[in-house]
């Protein structure tokens, strides 16, 4: 699809999701694809976004990534939701617990706690099909249940532009001791974008902000930004949107390669997702 | 140019392993993804498929089939596709419809072994409902058949019959291994009995067709800001000029195109596939409205004939269901079965049913509260429609008269 495409799509999305829901929220991590996002909600919305954006913190993010975000919430003015789970890390959960508890208690459970508080039923996620496997058999309305599980199995018909907007009960597997909190809908509106196209995207909206982790100093560029202790850079040269857009034409290595959580082993991010995970 | 392909087909005749084919010679697959898929074949004992490039969870892989649709990316030296792989077994069929739905063209897989299954018809049916009307046939596996041109000319045959009978005009078969990736990218020359073209030239050859419709906006939303009415939506069909005389349904308001925006600019015109927010004059405009030109107005109706196919246990004549049409939510009818379908044969098994089951096809007369609809027909975009039943989409059908 072309640029245009692209956005007419997220576009419409964005706005069947605001139509339909009650109490939405949008999740960004500071990376290319949820800034896209937030931009895209500006757009659709025609200036100001009408819902929370929530910052999921680990507490391991980059100083770059910190900054990035107070910068960026104080000059579109939204309203930011930091998401912290306190007793988590008080408890001193961290990447030495090993990654898909670290992944689970300080991202999913977070996120668990603030749906739970502030009650949203629908979370816009910047994810899309070509990042990973398991990302591309995602629906772009995907609901999760009270335990915050993705039923993979048995996803909902989604034809044409026509979504499942309800979040159904599924009560039926549940047992007793699962915390549960309000069923939520996941949308998903840049699922049909690939990287090269959010780049390419930036490049000609020209006032999409980025973070400078993302431009080459000494060899090395983050390709995809997470926690420090589990994101690593690339080998490239690339200091300018244009020479990433140039590089990404070209390249054989996968985006999410620098991101450890995906590899430790086989089907760790359909764990981690099926647990709830973004 | 865009083009949506969805590859169907019955179980196990190698739609995954095609696709995996097509983005391995097309070099769409990073490097990495391959010694991840040879890690997994060897942790699970197998022989490296290429299906496992798009299976990708682990129940898939467990099971060696296709549970849930996937579309993937990739380019020829024309193109961008967008191929979108779908399951072949019959209790998947909601899948297979959520991946076939956006397709442009479908490519038929059938296998030279087995030649025409259960899903292969099925699929045909779907196809046709869908209003997909080019359809592309590969034989696979001609190396299980030892690239044999009879058994080729035998399982053609049977395939023609049976797109004839769907009302298909396909003239291209193609004799291929998806494994070995004869005829897919490159020419066998093993099968120099096959003179015609590979899959890839057969899909760089696709014309698209794009007929001028008549102008359709759905609405979305109604956004205020700065003190001005802003209708949120996209233009379905045609064309829309700023100034134009334009009429909601099924609202009844009629006004003047005063602006057509997009954050921070004005726009003189807005084509299909736009989103965009328009202002006019005054008057009552809502949420599931449509409009159109007044000279060439949508009309609301409180009843049409639809065919449907039922993806849930049962459906009965009276029931009341919600029925979703752009972005129109309105409360139907099942007024009358008149054909109930087998969606395997396309055959007709029944006239006037009080009950259909799932997979079962029907006509149907829907008695709804007014909402615009158009013949499938004439404008697609707002001739197709999904059934709602207890929050869950149990359905989905085409607008007939």
């Amino acid at each position: 699809m072309g640029l245009k495409e692209l956005e007419n799509k997220s576009i419409y999305i964005i706005r069947e999701a605001y139509a339909e829901f009650d109490n939405p929220a949008i999740l960004w991590s500071m990376g290319k694809d949820s800034t896209t996002a937030l931009w895209l909600c500006r757009k659709a919305f025609f200036g100001d976004i009408p819902f929370p954006v929530i910052h999921i913190d680990t507490g391991y993010k980059f100083k770059q990534m910190y900054e990035f975000r107070d910068r960026i919430a104080s000059e579109w003015g939204f309203d930011l939701v930091i998401a912290k789970n306190e007793d988590a890390i008080k408890a001193g959960v961290g990447p030495k617990s090993g990654k898909l508890e670290c992944c689970t208690k300080l991202k999913t459970e977070a996120l668990m706690q603030y749906i739970d508080k502030r009650g949203f039923d629908a979370l816009f996620l910047a994810i899309r099909r070509d990042e990973h496997g398991i990302r591309a058999k995602e629906r772009v309305f995907s609901p999760r249940d009270e335990a915050f599980r993705w039923n993979y199995r048995d996803q909902p018909l989604e034809m044409w532009d026509q979504y499942q907007t309800q979040t159904q009960t599924q009560t039926q597997t549940q047992s007793q001791s699962e915390e549960t909190v309000q069923n939520h809908t996941r949308v998903h509106p840049i699922l049909h974008w690939r990287e090269l196209d959010v780049w390419e995207y930036i490049k000609r909206e020209k006032i999409i902000p980025v973070n400078s982790m993302y431009f080459a100093s000494n060899g090395k560029r983050y390709r995809s930004l997470g926690c420090e202790p589990c994101t690593s850079p690339i080998d490239s040269n690339a200091n300018t949107i244009d020479a990433i857009v140039k590089e990404l034409r070209t390249t054989k290595v996968a985006e999410r390669s620098g991101r450890a959580q995906d590899k430790e082993k086989a089907f760790m991010m359909q764990k981690l997702r099926a647990l709830g995970y973004m | 140019m865009n083009v949506n392909v969805v590859l169907v087909g019955h179980v196990d005749h190698g739609k995954s392993t095609l696709i995996g084919r097509l983005l391995y010679d097309s070099e769409s697959l990073m490097g990495e993804r391959v010694e991840e898929i040879q890690k997994l074949a060897e942790e699970y004992k197998r022989k490296f498929e290429f299906a496992y490039f798009l299976d990708s969870f682990e129940d898939e892989l467990k099971e060696e089939r296709t549970i849930d649709t996937v579309s993937l990316m990739f380019k020829s030296k024309k193109n961008y596709y967008t191929i979108t792989d779908v399951p072949g077994h019959k209790e998947f069929i909601k899948n297979m419809l959520t991946g076939a739905s956006h397709a442009d063209v479908a490519v038929l897989v059938v296998s030279a072994e087995e030649g025409v299954q259960e899903q292969t018809r099925r699929h045909m049916f779907l196809l046709k409902m869908l209003g997909i009307r080019q359809v592309f046939v590969v034989v696979n596996k001609m190396d299980a058949v030892g690239y044999k041109s009879e058994q080729f000319e035998t399982v053609k045959s049977q395939i023609g019959m049976l797109l004839n009978s769907f009302g298909f005009k396909t003239e291209v078969f193609i004799p291929i291994s998806a494994m070995d990736g004869d005829n897919v990218y490159r020419k066998c020359e093993v099968m120099d009995w096959y003179k015609g073209p590979t899959l890839i030239e057969t899909l760089d050859g696709v014309k698209l067709s794009s007929d001028e419709k008549p102008l359709r906006f759905v609405v979305q939303d109604i956004y205020s800001v700065d003190s001005e009415r802003i209708i949120a939506g996209r233009v379905e069909s045609g064309r829309l000029q700023k100034g134009a005389e334009v009429i909601f349904e099924p609202s009844g308001t009629k006004g003047e195109i005063e602006r057509i925006i997009v954050f921070d600019a004005d726009l003189e015109e807005a084509e299909a596939g736009d989103s965009i927010g328009v202002v006019i004059t005054a008057g009552d405009v809502k949420r599931g409205d449509v409009f159109g030109l007044l000279k060439r107005p949508p009309k609301p109706v409180n009843e049409f004939l639809g065919e449907a196919v039922l993806l849930d246990k049962s459906m009965r004549k009276g029931e009341t269901l919600e029925l979703r049409c752009g972005t129109a939510k309105v409360a139907c009818k099942i007024k009358e079965i008149k054909e109930k379908i087998n969606s395997e044969t396309g055959q007709v098994i029944g006239e006037r049913p009080e009950e259909i089951y799932e997979h079962d096809a029907a006509t149907i007369v829907f008695a709804t509260e007014p909402v615009v609809v158009e013949k499938f027909a004439d404008i697609p975009e707002l001739g197709r429609f999904v059934l709602v039943k207890a929050d869950k989409n149990i359905g989905a059908g085409v607008v007939l008269n």
